[in-house]
């Protein structure tokens, strides 16, 4: 297990360089000129000696794969330059707002797995049932409704006609409520959908029928032996979930004026604002990489029959 | 590992669950209610840093903090502010301000013509970040001849001087216990600490920030304790929160859908204002690319385009439709002009008079075997832009134009105005108190859309020759003749398609009263509202 986890470390290098030259290199090639961007954002007209003064202060230039390797090397010392907007440096802004998207993205898995664990497990138990159809009907819903119409919905039917939940904010429990919900409903549909097709799958497998045979209770049944087999496809699609989580969270985060990283992202996207846009992608890439990897190794772990080399 | 699992969600539950004691607990920031005298409204930004000599603010912030030395006031007339009084010398070269004694910031310190001229030297330090504001450019140096007295000293008699020095930023007054240890603000400050009415008293980035009344204010202070704003990007929110009761006031240009907006009204159950007009959606059309070369093509297509349609559709009537890049409500520009009605026989016959003819069984007009194809270009993100565009498009093809619609994200969109890569593009005027001399001045820079509009003009040159004069001119009736010249042409030659007068709009609870628009559009009228 450990060399399998060493082994999946040293993958993600030539991974997180790739990642580091398609950023550094799409930045690039975006038909504005940073130099006139950050003039522009300044307030300053950018005249030809303006642009080229700025170009020699940033270091534009220079032939790329310096810029690049530049770059790189102040990346690894945890340097991503200055926002060209707030002259501030990007590392802490972005470090600012993560807490907010991280405790939005907790919170929506938390919902994720109290919806989907227990209807998953129902609607396959009693399939064809009332709750089974309420399950699937949940699923169109979930998965055809855009998240913006979702939250809107939300906000309209709690906050405004029963006026129990605010609309915005950041500040008790309850602000955290529709957000997330709005966050979690799409994944949740999927989820119950897919754990149910999952236990179906391994209630008609042979080790059930032979655990039924040996007398083994029906809940141990269920709980130990099919669920944790039914969990890997969900495993799977949950890692790619927590990235799209919180890379994704950010149409949510505008409608409920969350002040997370999403929403900086985009305003930074708007306005041109390259070292934020350039830490955002690493740091959204680094998260991705590492989810893959910890399913990776939950996936060796439930399944015991994959294991490495063999 | 089964403990890892148990472990890591329960290390979720406890985060999600504890961050939420991170927030600010208090009714105002959560917005679940609000006190007497407490008034809630939002805004889509963050305030920023509130530097008030740099942009990274937003300018309704900065200007309830800091003040200038004189005010705008209805119809360009100057007031005093800071400085009681004010002596141009003859030549325009000199101006002496009087500043008013008994002012203090907000911390106590006091603003003397020390204070004054030390922001007038963080701001000459950083010129060229500036240099947008011709004011900047015009000063040579400033001078205390007296505790209350400051001589501002210019290279060129600058008539628009005063009008400049009421703007929000980036001359207004920080204290100078605000000013960083190198004295230097260009890029931080130690404190927001102004003369303004009200005070910074709480800030949460990105969430809300909380204004209190400055009772050491030298004015009349305001009837409001405390001012809350929240940051709330999406129009459709913000209506929600302010239906909820959330919010007390909804203020501004742009800041809910012109839908919501009419939904508001009609329901009856708040009061809806809008303001006069402030600024002008004009559409520019390039005299230098493709078919807008022609005289005639821009003539017609400014008798072609249904503006009131534009606005009773698009706008449910809420802005006033503009037949004058600017509007007669701003200083020299009360010209009688005669303006382009709609008129699409008239339309018609300029095109085919400048050999644009439609030729039976083809759509769109056609000269020398080419087609009159013309692309309007306008910010993807603007939904008003978007539905007028279309709108012209429909209008146009009735003309045998075939109008081809561009819709960039702002910073292409910005490229384009700045290349002049556009047959017509969707601007806006600066506004009170910038216009007209801002605009004006702007039209000689070719990074403005104003300046590649007009380019393609015989007269370019001679336009841009007088609008240096304009600024420089020191007496009135030459002056007027000035902007006469250059107003007059840019209307005959038709390079504007002005469409509708922009406005503030406001939004508010019936419970609130002593609300009145200001004379300019980035000041919020906080001082006279009450809550009942």
């Amino acid at each position: 297990m450990k060399k399998y986890i060493f082994r999946r470390l040293l993958n993600i290098i030539p991974v997180l360089l790739g990642i580091s030259v398609i950023t550094f290199g799409l930045i690039h090639m975006v038909p504005c000129d940073p130099a006139e961007v950050y003039l522009r954002l300044s307030q300053i007209p950018p005249t030809d000696e303006a642009v080229a003064l700025v170009r020699s202060e940033l270091g534009l230039d220079r032939p790329l794969y310096i810029q690049y390797f530049d770059w790189l090397w102040k990346v690894f010392h945890l340097d991503f330059g200055k926002s060209f907007v707030t002259r501030q440096p990007v590392l802490p802004s972005v470090l600012y707002y993560i807490p907010a998207t991280i405790q939005l993205t907790a919170c929506s898995l938390l919902l994720m797995f109290l919806i989907s664990i227990p209807l998953g497990i129902w609607a396959a138990l009693y399939k064809d049932s009332l709750l089974d159809q309420f399950s699937r009907i949940l699923a169109f819903i979930g998965a055809s409704m855009p998240s913006f119409w979702l939250g809107f919905l939300l906000l309209y039917v709690f906050s405004l006609k029963l006026d129990l939940l605010p609309v915005t904010g950041r500040g008790t429990f309850l602000h955290l409520i529709l957000p997330s919900l709005t966050l979690a409903l799409g994944y949740a549909a999927t989820y119950t959908r897919l754990l149910r097709t999952s236990m179906l799958e391994n209630l008609n497998k042979d080790f059930v029928l032979y655990a039924r045979v040996r007398g083994i209770k029906e809940k141990l049944i269920i709980g130990k032996h099919v669920f944790k087999n039914a969990l890997l496809p969900m495993i799977t699609a949950f890692g790619m979930s927590l990235g799209h989580l919180l890379a994704g969270s950010v149409i949510v985060e505008n409608i409920f004026a969350w002040p997370g990283v999403g929403r900086y992202c985009v305003f930074s996207i708007f306005s041109r604002d390259y070292p934020v846009i350039q830490c955002y992608v690493c740091l959204m890439a680094v998260i991705f990489v590492v989810c893959n990897l910890l399913v990776d190794i939950a996936y060796v772990y439930l399944d015991p029959r994959i294991k490495i080399g063999r | 590992m089964k403990k890892l699992i148990y472990l890591a969600l329960l290390l979720i539950i406890v985060y999600s669950v504890s961050l939420t004691g991170c927030g600010n607990s208090t009714e105002k920031t959560t917005g679940v209610k609000t006190k007497a005298k407490e008034l809630t409204f939002s805004w889509n930004k963050d305030i920023g840093d509130l530097n008030p000599h740099n942009y990274s603010a937003q300018m309704f912030a900065q200007g309830l903090v800091y003040e200038p030395l004189v005010t705008y006031a209805e119809g360009g007339k100057i007031e005093p502010c800071l400085a009681e009084k004010w002596d141009t010398s003859p030549d325009g070269r000199e101006i002496t301000f009087t500043l008013r004694k008994g002012v203090n910031f907000s911390d106590g310190t006091e603003f003397n013509a020390a204070a004054a001229k030390q922001n007038f030297d963080a701001v000459l330090a950083n010129a060229q970040r500036h240099e947008w504001l011709e004011l900047i450019n015009q000063i040579e140096k400033t001078e205390v001849s007296g505790d209350y007295t400051l001589k501002v000293y210019f290279k060129n008699a600058y008539y628009p001087a005063l009008q400049e020095f009421a703007l929000i930023r980036p001359i207004r007054f920080l204290a100078p216990t605000g000013f960083p240890e190198n004295g230097q603000t260009s890029e931080a400050i130690k404190k927001p600490i102004g003369t303004g009415p009200w005070v910074l008293s709480e800030y949460k980035k990105d969430e809300y920030a909380v204004f209190t009344r400055n009772e050491n204010y030298w004015g009349t202070k305001p009837k409001l304790e405390k001012v809350i704003v929240k940051i709330i990007p999406d129009g459709e929110t913000r209506v929600i929160a302010f239906e909820k009761g959330e919010l007390d006031l909804i203020f501004g240009s742009g800041v809910i859908s012109l839908d919501s907006f009419k939904q508001l009204k009609e329901s009856g159950k708040y009061e809806t204002k809008n303001s006069g007009p402030l600024s002008t959606r004009v559409i520019a059309m390039n005299s230098n690319k493709g078919a807008t070369k022609d005289l005639p093509v821009r003539q017609a297509i400014q008798h072609g385009i249904n503006k009131q349609a534009v606005i009773n559709g698009i706008f449910y009537g809420t802005e006033e439709k503009a037949d004058t890049l600017f509007s007669s409500n701003l200083p020299y520009c009360d010209l009688k002009l005669k303006p382009y009605d709609y008129n699409l026989e008239k339309a018609a016959s300029l095109l085919d008079n400048a050999g644009w003819k439609q030729a039976d069984g083809k759509e769109f007009r056609e000269k020398n075997g080419q087609a009159l194809e013309l692309e309007l270009c306008f910010d993807s993100t603007d939904n008003i832009q978007k539905s007028a565009a279309e709108a012209m498009q429909g209008d146009l093809k009735k003309l045998g134009i075939n109008l081809k619609l561009i819709a960039e994200e702002s910073q292409a969109y910005n490229q384009r105005q700045k290349d002049g890569n556009f047959n017509l593009i969707f601007s806006e005027t600066w506004g009170v108190p910038y216009d007209p001399h801002s605009l004006c001045s702007s039209m000689r820079k070719p990074s403005h859309a104003d300046y590649q509009a007009q380019s393609g003009l015989s007269m370019k040159p001679e336009i841009d020759k007088k609008i240096e004069e304009v600024l420089l001119s020191t007496d009135e009736k030459t002056r007027q003749e000035l902007y006469t010249y250059i107003l007059k042409t840019l209307h005959e030659q038709a390079v504007y398609l002005p469409i509708s007068y922009r406005t503030n709009m406001a939004v508010y609870h019936k419970n609130l009263s002593g609300f009145k628009f200001l004379s300019t559009q980035y000041d919020v009228p906080l001082t006279d509202i009450d809550i009942k």
